[in-house]
């Protein structure tokens, strides 16, 4: 990277447009709140009425020129009612943003999604739903999944419409530009309120594969890229494992089932989960045109979140990326203590660690570890459940406050890695592959993501090229305000 | 799923009861149905049989607008519940999605509302006097 990247960025050149150029000596030195660390900035509430559209400013390099767009994220951002904070990070109302990028601008829009929950809580200026870690108010009624929707996890585009999405209940259509939420989405009748899993997967050719999860029982949505549910099947997994995210090929679905079991799903949700490393790693594989062709694969055990993406060797070898741990986490003290502003370094069991899975067609699947700690893995759209080579996912965890600090690129047929460190000034969120215009190749796209800049307290959108990640990004765009973390984007 | 499947089982439960010698009558509104098509399925609770699968009484009204009305006759004065559900398809069952949640509109008297099961008898429950009742429910 070159001496010019790093110095905007240890400077914090462009933070006038905050007004506070001078405060932005060391980390931990400037406070977002009285008595709470400077990093609590990235667990404040969002304005009750979001953000109207914003031009951003760009404070640093060229914007190029093929980006255009429109980068949607969402991520709890409703933490605190009055001196009551909320009892988990999973469980603050979903806040749901639109960058729009043209002619090298960008604006940030963001609008709540306004769920039951939403409503009641805000209407009455306390937390009242149960959730992921809250028992909830006795008042407050609950006749389905969806009266507990934060619809606050990720986001989905399919044919036009904006979805906002959580894991155990409906997806929630907004208005792709003006955030305006539409209501709770029926795929058909008969599958009014089923959960709709916040990490579908969508083939290069638009089709969309998703879960919905309900204990044992898993569903199966195939969607047309027309927007129209193709088919909806049921499949068993054995038991009640936490599933919040799983992976494909072009023929199979491979269900990852986790010992990290929860037989009772009662409020707060998390109290629920038992650690049974017995079982292992399982991992259900259904063909994706019949169901009822399964067979399961066995690994030792590990807790995971978030996979990359699978594909299948000639042979029929699947291999797939993911972020493994040896033991649970955030459910179990994370996630409750950070919007507190209270935060202590994980233990390496702790660690996150980029790894691929090699489910051969008999035996015991194998771990190949990477090494690299890291989250929120990332691939090439045009290569979704295709032989692949990238992986992008935020690593290099800080040693002061929660998170991660640098964005890498790991290639995993010359097993080297490309990273660039924002240094500890900048909280760095999920980056998405965006194909560059006339490419073909993965390392031929855009990474944009977000981070959360300490110095200038101000949320930024940040462009890399894949190919060139150690050089730093090529643009960065400032807003002149700060948003809460989130959790996952998607381009449109 | 347990209390989804008896919320289920109760709800679709409008089996007549043998009359009960009095002279009270009680008149039953629903108002706010959404789609005109169909069947209001409605059960009539005491107590004793609120958590159960019998009623007491109850009516299959035929929905035309957005509202219906049922009468009950020959009703002994005192608390009552009601427990209803919209059949939409007109199926003669209350359908749920494969996680066994409603799919169709269901409503209880007092426009009371569940928390991870159906509406407690405390929340649903009124009373209907000697000289009759009328009491509406409005369905969301």
């Amino acid at each position: 990277m070159d001496l010019s990247r790093r110095h905007f960025l240890e400077a914090g050149f462009g933070v006038g447009v905050a007004g506070s150029l001078g405060a932005c000596a060391s980390p931990g030195a400037m406070l977002g709140a009285p008595g709470m660390p400077d990093w609590h900035l990235g667990y404040k509430n969002a304005p009750p009425a979001g953000f109207d559209p914003s031009p951003m400013t760009l404070a640093f390099g060229a914007v190029p020129a093929d980006l255009k767009g429109s980068f949607y994220r969402n991520g709890p951002a409703q933490m605190q009612y009055g001196d009551q904070y909320a009892s988990h990070w999973f469980d603050g109302d979903g806040l749901i943003h639109r960058i729009a990028i043209e002619d090298g601008q960008a604006v940030h829009q963001a609008r709540f999604a306004e769920t039951k929950k939403r409503r009641e809580e805000q209407a009455a200026g306390k937390f009242l739903s149960p959730g992921f870690g809250t028992l909830g108010d006795e008042s407050y009624s609950v006749e389905d999944p969806d009266d507990v929707n934060a619809a606050n996890t990720s986001v989905l585009v399919v044919n036009g419409e904006l979805l906002a999405l959580w894991e155990a209940g409906s997806a929630f259509a907004m208005d792709a530009e003006t955030l305006e939420t539409r209501g709770a989405k029926t795929w058909r009748d008969d599958l009014k309120g089923m959960p709709f899993l916040a990490h579908p997967k969508v083939e290069p050719d638009g089709r969309v594969w998703n879960l919905a999860v309900g204990g044992d029982r898993v569903g199966i949505y195939r969607i047309a890229k027309t927007g129209e549910l193709e088919d909806f099947g049921m499949v068993n997994i054995g038991r009640a494992a936490y599933i919040h995210d799983w992976t494909m090929t072009d023929r199979h679905l491979i269900i990852l089932v986790q010992p990290w079991v929860n037989e009772n799903l009662r409020p707060p949700v998390v109290a629920g989960f038992e650690w049974q490393p017995q079982h292992g790693l399982q991992m259900l594989i259904v063909d994706k045109d019949d169901f009822t062709n399964q067979r399961w694969a066995q690994a030792p055990a590990r807790m995971f979140f978030h996979t990359g993406s699978a594909w299948e060797e000639s042979d029929g070898t699947i291999k797939f990326d993911v972020v493994l741990y040896r033991e649970p986490v955030l459910g179990v003290g994370g996630g409750a203590a950070e919007i507190r502003g209270d935060w202590t370094e994980p233990g390496a069991n702790e660690n996150g660690i980029l790894t691929q899975i090699v489910i051969p067609t008999q035996g015991d699947a194998k771990l190949i570890e990477t090494g690299i700690n890291g989250e929120f893995p990332q691939v090439d759209p045009r290569y979704r459940g295709q032989r692949r080579r990238l992986t992008a996912l935020c690593t290099a965890p800080s040693r002061l406050r929660p998170g991660q600090t640098a964005l890498t690129v790991h290639d995993w047929e010359s097993g080297q890695s490309d990273t660039f460190n924002f240094g500890e000034s900048r909280m760095v969120e999920e980056f998405l592959f965006v194909p560059k215009s006339g490419g073909s190749t993965e390392a031929e796209s855009w990474l944009i993501g977000t981070v959360l800049n300490l110095n200038s307290k101000v949320s930024e959108v940040c462009v890399f090229d894949a190919a060139r990640v150690s050089d730093g990004p090529v643009c960065i765009w400032q807003a002149a305000y700060s948003w809460p973390l989130g959790f996952h984007g998607t381009w449109a | 799923m347990t209390r989804t499947s008896h919320l289920i089982a109760v709800l679709s439960a409008c089996i007549i009861a043998a009359p009960i010698a009095s002279a009270s009558e009680l008149t039953v509104t629903v108002e706010g149905i959404a789609k005109q098509q169909g069947s209001i399925m409605l059960g009539l609770f005491d107590e004793a049989t609120y958590n159960g699968d019998g009623a007491v009484n109850g009516a299959n009204l035929t929905v035309e607008g957005t509202s219906v009305s049922v009468t009950f006759e020959g009703l002994e004065p005192g608390e009552y519940a009601v427990r209803l559900y919209h059949d939409v398809n007109d199926d003669g069952e209350m359908n749920s999605n494969p996680f066994g949640m409603p799919t169709e509109p269901y409503a209880f008297s007092n426009n009371a509302q569940g928390r991870f099961g159906p509406a407690k008898w405390e929340d649903a429950k009124f009373s209907v006097e000697a000289d009759g009742t009328a009491h509406t429910i409005t369905m969301n």
